[in-house]
């Protein structure tokens, strides 16, 4: 008898999650197997909130925060007071490989993670660049203002990280040094937002709630404590199994399509673009 | 963009000759283009470690033969040979005269992939005119010369294309050297799929859908094996790790993976 490869137990391996595309559950695990030492790293020490579709993407699906019942003893969790739910909840940390195995075996199709870690909660050590394109505007329209972002940052003499969203957006990544506020890190990306406002009639910095047609929006709220973004390699609840893919600034131009970013070819990506993007500790000039 | 990946170039030219066509001559050098890279081995003596040489040894006599009292031998049937001195093949060799000889001007995608042998780079011999004219009206009209060649002892039909603002030179199969799979058996009554699989089939090629970069391939056991002679090289002694059991589920190979990926690191 070989020794036991993972300690998770697993259920129900043949359901079909993806219908369209007939992906098993079975597949899903192996899909994050895969991207484990991808991932593992960028979600260490992070409280992490699920998307479940234990019955597939077609049936009904639930956001957790809180660890389930019948989360075993050796997956970490932290404890932290959640204001949009009002109580406290039980966060997952997902720290080593036989978490993500149990938490792929609970439908946990999509991870979310925050913008810190458990040590330093108030404390970001990423800033979030979350732009989204309200129709008549796509994914085209997002690379343009990726790009000028991109240049922005650069001129101040920020390294940026990006990556798709897995749906019609982008997310631009720019990883910092302990120390900094999110109100410091939200007023950043909304100056940022307006800047480039200003540059560009394309952009809005706020939140894609505000619906104007053809606008790519710059959602600054989103670098705040109690939210999250979806996580590196995460899959996504879209027909195509898409996946929110890290990729090089020379893969962004027009013509980009983020459905060629799915479970079946993102499985055997080599090297990732982000994995050094833990080792920037960069400062943001702010008051 | 990905990086650029590429054998290295090789200086000198392999022939020169001329292109002809009707009257009109473009005289040209061949270079190599195409290199093998695999990793090359040398039978050793055990023992000893020394390397092996190859000996041409008489069956009849088990006497090492010098090459001088060579000859060839054609097999009629079992153990009935017609022989050949060197002199007698040399004069059947086809002509070498030199030349490359285009016939007439083809659409270069109406060929098939199949029939592609070996490429080589073209360069003008001389001040390049008449290459240069060559290349840029096959460039203009995205036309490919076909025609032939005599390289060493064989002659090949070949192509001649632009290609990288270049000629290229591909040399082709004879069409008796190139089987047909309507010839195989097995493929004579496929089943036809049920029209449910095949849209299921036709989404997941839909998915994997891409541009594709040929410097995304990479020969995996030339690269561990060259690891292994490095580690050779420093001394360290090798694991021989045993292959995963084929009826091993692939979710399980796929932990056994990243399990060792994550303890390298």
């Amino acid at each position: 008898m070989p020794e036991k490869l993972t300690k998770v137990d697993f259920t129900n391996l043949d359901k079909v999650l993806y219908p369209e595309l007939r992906i098993t559950k079975a597949k899903i695990i192996e899909y994050y197997v895969k991207l484990a030492p991808k991932m593992l790293g960028l979600l260490a020490e992070r409280p992490i909130v699920l998307t479940r579709y234990p019955n597939g993407i077609d049936k009904e699906g639930f956001y957790e925060k809180d660890a389930p019942l019948g989360t075993p003893p050796w997956v970490e969790t932290f404890t932290k007071y959640s204001e949009t739910v009002d109580h406290s909840v039980n966060y997952i940390v997902c720290n080593d490989l036989d978490t993500l195995v149990w938490l792929a075996n609970l439908a946990a199709l999509e991870l979310h993670m925050p913008l810190s870690t458990r040590k330093s909660v108030e404390s970001p050590d990423l800033v979030l660049f979350d732009m989204d394109p309200e129709t008549p505007a796509g994914i085209d329209e997002v690379v343009g203002v990726a790009l000028l972002l991109k240049e922005k940052l650069d001129s101040l003499g920020l390294k940026s990280f990006v990556k798709t969203t897995g749906k019609k957006g982008l997310h631009v990544v720019v990883p910092i040094a302990s120390g900094h506020t999110f109100k410091q890190t939200r007023d950043f990306v909304h100056e940022i937002g307006t800047e480039l406002a200003v540059e560009s009639n394309m952009v809005v910095s706020e939140s894609l709630k505000s619906k104007i047609p053809g606008k790519v929006f710059m959602d600054y709220a989103q670098n705040s404590s109690g939210k999250t973004m979806v996580c590196p390699y995460s899959l996504r609840v879209t027909p195509q199994a898409t996946i929110s893919t890290p990729l090089e600034w020379g893969q962004i131009k027009k013509g980009l399509k983020p459905v060629e970013f799915n479970i079946f070819s993102v499985a055997s990506m080599q090297d990732s673009p982000w994995k050094d993007i833990l080792n920037e500790k960069q400062k943001l000039e702010v008051e | 963009m990905a990086k650029e990946v590429k054998a290295r170039i090789r200086k000198g030219s392999i022939w020169s000759g001329t292109i002809t066509i009707g009257l009109v001559n473009v005289p040209v050098k061949l270079h190599a283009m195409i290199f093998d890279k695999s990793v090359a081995f040398r039978f050793m003596h055990k023992t000893d470690n020394s390397p092996l040489r190859y000996e041409k040894v008489c069956v009849k006599e088990d006497k090492v033969v010098p090459w001088e009292d060579i000859v060839k031998g054609y097999e009629v049937r079992k153990n009935q040979f017609v022989v050949f001195d060197k002199e007698e093949l040399r004069a059947a060799l086809p002509e070498s005269d030199r030349r490359i000889r285009i016939d007439k001007f083809v659409d270069y995608l109406s060929i098939d992939p199949v029939y592609f042998e070996r490429s080589y780079i073209l360069t003008p011999d001389g001040n390049g005119e008449a290459y240069s004219l060559l290349l840029k009206a096959l460039e203009k009209m995205g036309k490919a010369g076909a025609g032939r060649i005599t390289l060493r002892t064989k002659e090949y039909p070949v192509l001649v294309y632009p290609y990288k603002n270049a000629l290229i030179l591909t040399a082709l199969r004879y069409a008796y050297e190139v089987a047909d799979p309507r010839d195989l058996e097995e493929l004579k009554e496929l089943k036809e799929p049920e029209k449910e699989e095949l849209d299921l089939a036709v989404k997941i090629i839909a998915n994997l859908t891409g541009e594709f970069d040929i410097a995304e391939y990479k020969d995996t056991y030339k690269q561990k094996v060259e690891e292994l002679i490095q580690k050779k090289m420093k001394g360290e002694t090798i694991v021989v790790e045993k292959p995963v059991k084929e009826e091993a589920k692939e979710l399980m190979m796929a932990l056994q993976e990243t399990l060792q990926q994550l303890k390298r690191k």
